[in-house]
C-alpha cells in the first residue's frame, strides 16, 4: 500500500507515541521483539504489549526507522529542533530498532550530562536492546560509559577502599556488579561465543569489581554450570581463564603469609570451593585464602570430564591448553606475562624467577620496547625463547598430560577429537616440552 | 572463497562460516609462515577435491564447518562483484541503507578499495564522494560515518584511506585531523574511539594508520601506545580489545597492523601467534575468526584475501593497511613485514 509522505509522518508519529506510552504503562518491560506481520491490519497499532513483552509488527519498521532516523539527523545538523522529551522518545525508538546507531546513544549521553535523563534509564534501555541484539557493540560501549558516570557522579568508592566510607555506596556497587553479571549472562545465552558480552563482563570485574577476590571466586563458581552446558562457547571458557589468571595475580600481590606458603607448597587449609555462604564467612577480602594449586587441579578435572563427555570440541582443548599452561608456570615458578594486577607494587618489569616470593612476577605495563630503547632485551619474545631453552623442572605434569592424550587417542572414535588431541600434544611439545 | 559468491555478486556468510580476511592478512605479515599462506592457497584451489575427503562427523558432534557443493563456482565473478558495489549507493530511502548509515564511511572505503583492487575504480563517482567526505568533517577535526552523525576515529581512518586512494587529502583540514587523533590518546598510551572515551586496540590501529598515511605518526607518544598494545597480548600470542580480553582475529589484525606501522613487529611471538592463526583453518579450506566460531563475511576482505594469496586477477594489497599496494607506494608508506 503506497503512502504519501504526510501519511507516513502521521503514522510514524502515532507509532512513536504508542511505543513510549507502552513504556510508561509498563515500566517492567523486559524483552523486545519483532512480530512477523507483513501487512497492517485495520486500525490497530503495530505496538503490542503482552505481559512484560513488547512487540513491534514488522510492517511498520520499514517506514518507522528511516523516518525517525532522518529526523534525529536533522536535529543533529541543527536543521530541526526537538525538545528534550521528543529527543528521549525518538532516540528510544531508534535504539530499539537499531542499537548500533552510535549518534543516537551520544544524544542520550548529552541528555544524561545535562541532568535531563537518568543514567539508570539507559541501563534499562540497553538491557532491552540486548534482548534482541545481544552482540550490539555500541550498546555495550554506551553501557560502560553510563556505568562510569554512575561511579563518578556519586563519588562511589571502589570495593577495595577500606573503612571510612559508608557501607551504602559499596552495596550499590555490588548490586551494579551483580546486575551486570546477569545482563552479560543473558546476552551470552542469546548468541554463541558472544565476544562483546563476555569482554564487558571482564571489564566490569576490572573497573567496578576491582578484581576483588571474593567476586572472582563467586564468578568461578557461578559460571561452572553454564560453561558445562555450552561447551563450544570459547568466550565463556576464556572468562574462566581470566578469573583464574586474576586470582593468581591477586593472590601473589597480597603480602600475607599464606602467599609464601603457597609458593613453597606447604599444606594450607583449603577454601571451600564455590560455596557462597562459606566464602563470605571466610573473613574479609585480604585474608581470603585462595588455594591456587587445588583450584587449577579442579579446573583441569572439569576440563577432562567435559572432553570425555563431549568429544570433538576445540574449545575444550583450548581451555585445557590455557589452564595447563597456568598450572605449569605456577608449579615451576615461571613468570606469567601480562597477568593483570590491581596494585602495581611488583611491576618492576624484570622477569626474575629465582626467588620464591617473586616467583610469579608480573609484567604489566612496564614492558621495554626494544626498537625504541635500543639495548634492553626484555620483550615478551625474548622471555618466551628463554623459557623454551630452560631445563624442565616439572616433567611430571607434562608426563601426565601426554599420558592423558595417549589414552584419548587410543580409545576415542571421533575423528575431530583425535585431531585436537594430536594438536594439543604438538603444542605442548613445541612450547612447553623439550 | 569462490564458493561463497552470490548471484548478486556479493560474498556472504551463506556457506556457514567466514573466510576472515584478517587471517591471510596477518599471516602474510609473517614471511616465514608463507608456507601456511600457500597451504591456504592450495587448499582453496583444490577445494573440490577436498570436499570428497571431508571427515565424517560421527558421535553427534557437528563440526562448525561447511561442505562445498559440487556445483559451487570455481572461478571468480569479478564483474558481478563490481556491479554489486557500484549499485550499492543508489538506495537512499531504503530501510537497509538507513540501518547501516552509522558506518557508511567504512562501507565506502570497503567498496572503493575492492573496486580498485579489481581495477574498476572508475565506475564510482569520485566528486560526489569527495564532497560527502568534506561535509563529514567536524569542528573538532574528526570525521563522521555520514552527514549529521558524530565524529569517530573509525570513520576518520576510513575517510583518510579513501582520500589517499583518490589522492585528494586537500578536501579536508588535515591538521585538524591530526589534532583530533592526538587528543584521543590516554595516559597509558591507549586511544579512545571518540570524545566519550571507549578504549579498544582497534582504535590504536586507527590512530596509527591515520597518522602514518598523513606522515604524522610522531605527534603521538608512540612508545606508550606500543606499551599499551603489548599489554593486550595474550598467552596464546594473540590480542584482544583490552588487557585481559580474549584473542580475536579482528583485534589481532589491528594489533599486528599497529605494530607493523610502529616498527615493532619483532615484539610479537611469531611462533605462538602463527600457530593460533593456522588453527583458524578448517578442513574445508576456509577460516574462522576464533575457535569454533562462525563469522560473517565481507566482500572486500574476501577479495583482499585472494590478493594476498596471489590471485592474478586482483591487484596486490597491503596486508597492513588493507589498501592497494600501488597507492601506498605512491605516498611512500610501506612498513616492514616480519622477515
Amino acid at each position: 500500500m503506497a503512502e504519501s509522505p504526510e501519511e507516513v509522518a502521521v503514522l510514524v508519529q502515532r507509532v512513536v507515541k504508542d511505543l513510549n506510552n507502552a513504556f510508561k504503562r509498563n515500566p517492567h518491560i523486559d524483552e523486545i521483539g519483532l512480530i512477523h506481520c507483513p501487512e497492517a491490519r485495520y486500525n490497530r497499532s503495530p505496538i503490542v504489549l503482552v505481559e512484560n513483552k513488547l512487540g513491534v509488527e514488522s510492517w511498520c519498521v520499514k517506514l518507522l526507522l528511516p523516518y525517525v532516523h532522518n529526523k534525529l539527523l536533522l536535529y543533529r545538523q541543527r536543521k530541526q529542533w526537538l525538545n528534550k522529551d521528543e529527543l528521549i522518545d525518538i532516540t528510544c525508538t531508534l535504539l530499539l530498532l537499531n542499537p548500533d546507531f552510535t549518534t543516537a546513544w551520544n544524544v542520550r549521553k548529552e541528555l544524561i550530562l545535562s541532568g535531563t535523563l537518568s543514567p539508570v534509564k539507559d541501563l534499562h534501555l540497553g538491557k532491552l536492546a540486548l534482548t534482541k541484539f545481544p552482540k550490539s557493540p555500541e550498546t555495550w560501549i554506551h553501557r560502560r560509559w553510563v556505568l562510569q558516570q554512575l561511579i563518578q557522579e556519586n563519588s562511589l568508592p571502589t570495593l577495595v577502599t577500606k573503612g571510612n566510607l559508608g557501607t551504602v555506596p559499596v552495596e550499590r556497587i555490588q548490586r551494579l556488579v551483580q546486575e551486570e553479571m546477569e545482563v552479560c549472562c543473558e546476552a551470552a545465552g542469546r548468541y554463541p561465543s558472544n565476544y562483546n558480552a563476555w569482554s564487558h563482563r571482564i571489564w566490569i570485574l576490572q573497573h567496578l569489581g576491582k578484581l576483588d577476590v571474593k567476586i572472582l571466586l563467586d564468578e568461578l563458581s557461578s559460571t561452572k554450570h553454564w560453561v558445562s552446558m555450552h561447551v563450544s562457547d570459547h568466550s565463556g571458557f576464556h572468562y574462566r581463564q581470566f578469573l583464574i589468571k586474576s586470582l593468581i595475580g591477586r593472590t601473589v600481590t597480597n603480602n600475607s603469609i599464606l602467599v609464601q606458603n603457597q609458593l613453597v607448597n606447604e599444606p594450607i587449609p583449603s577454601l571451600p570451593k564455590g560455596e557462597k555462604n562459606e566464602a563470605s564467612e571466610a573473613a574479609c577480602t585480604e585474608e581470603l585464602r585462595v588455594d591456587l594449586p587445588n583450584l587449577l587441579k579442579e579446573e583441569l578435572e572439569l576440563c577432562t570430564d567435559l572432553i570425555d563427555t563431549f568429544p570433538g570440541h576445540e574449545t575444550l582443548w583450548c581451555h585445557r591448553r590455557h589452564v595447563f599452561y597456568l598450572q605449569h608456570h605456577l608449579n615451576n615458578k615461571l613468570p606469567l606475562p601480562n597477568v593483570q594486577l590491581t596494585s602495581v607494587d611488583s611491576s618492576d618489569g624484570t622477569l626474575n624467577n629465582s626467588h620464591p616470593s617473586t616467583a610469579v612476577s608480573h609484567v604489566t605495563h612496564a614492558m621495554d620496547v626494544d626498537g625504541l630503547n635500543d639495548s634492553s632485551k626484555q620483550g615478551y619474545t625474548q622471555e618466551t625463547k628463554r623459557l623454551k631453552r630452560a631445563p624442565i623442572q616439572d616433567s611430571l605434569g607434562l608426563e601426565m598430560e601426554y599420558r592423558l592424550i595417549d589414552n584419548i587417542l587410543a580409545t576415542c572414535r571421533d575423528v575431530e577429537q583425535a585431531r585436537f588431541a594430536t594438536e594439543y600434544r604438538k603444542w605442548l611439545v613445541t612450547f612447553l616440552g623439550q | 572463497m569462490k564458493s561463497c559468491q552470490h548471484e548478486s555478486g556479493g560474498i556472504s556468510a551463506s556457506i556457514g562460516h567466514d573466510l576472515t580476511f584478517y587471517i591471510p592478512l596477518v599471516l602474510s605479515r609473517f614471511l616465514p609462515y608463507v608456507v601456511d599462506v600457500i597451504k591456504l592457497w592450495t587448499t582453496y584451489k583444490a577445494c573440490k577435491k577436498k570436499m570428497d575427503h571431508l571427515p565424517e562427523t560421527n558421535g553427534g558432534t557437528p563440526q562448525k564447518d561447511v561442505v562445498i557443493k559440487p556445483d559451487a563456482p570455481s572461478t571468480l565473478f569479478l564483474e558481478k562483484h563490481a556491479d554489486y558495489i557500484a549499485s550499492y549507493g543508489a538506495k537512499k530511502d531504503d530501510y537497509e541503507y538507513c540501518m547501516s548509515e552509522y558506518l557508511r564511511m567504512s562501507g565506502v572505503y570497503w567498496g572503493l578499495t575492492v573496486m580498485d583492487l579489481m581495477g574498476q575504480l572508475q565506475r564510482m563517482t569520485k566528486e560526489e564522494i569527495l564532497a560527502f567526505i568534506k561535509s563529514c568533517q567536524h569542528e573538532c577535526g574528526g570525521i563522521s560515518a555520514s552527514i549529521g552523525h558524530d565524529p569517530h576515529l573509525l570513520y576518520t581512518l576510513s575517510a583518510v584511506q579513501i582520500l589517499t586512494l583518490y589522492d585528494s587529502l586537500h578536501v579536508v583540514d588535515v591538521n585538524k585531523i591530526v589534532d583530533y587523533v592526538k587528543s584521543l590518546q590516554k595516559e597509558d598510551g591507549s586511544f579512545a574511539g571518540d570524545k566519550w572515551g571507549e578504549i579498544d586496540t582497534r582504535f590504536s590501529f586507527c590512530a596509527a594508520a591515520t597518522l602514518a598515511l598523513l606522515g604524522k605518526l610522531d605527534v603521538v607518544d608512540v612508545e606508550k601506545a606500543v606499551e599499551f598494545v603489548l599489554s593486550c597480548m595474550n598467552f596464546d600470542g594473540g590480542f584482544g580489545c583490552r588487557p585481559g580480553s580474549e584473542s580475536h582475529a579482528g583485534q589481532i589484525y589491528c594489533c599486528t597492523g599497529f605494530l607493523a606501522i610502529t616498527g615493532q613487529l619483532h615484539q610479537i611471538n611469531a611462533d605462538l601467534l602463527g600457530w593460533w592463526l593456522c588453527e583458524r583453518q578448517l578442513p574445508s579450506g576456509g577460516l574462522n575468526g576464533r575457535p569454533e566460531k562462525v563469522d560473517p563475511f565481507h566482500t572486500l576482505f574476501g577479495i583482499a584475501g585472494l590478493s594476498l594469496l596471489g590471485d592474478e586477477q586482483i591487484k596486490p594489497v597491503s596486508p597492513v593497511f588493507c589498501m592497494p599496494e600501488d597507492i601506498l607506494q605512491r605516498i611512500n608508506v610501506q612498513p616492514e613485514l616480519v622477515s
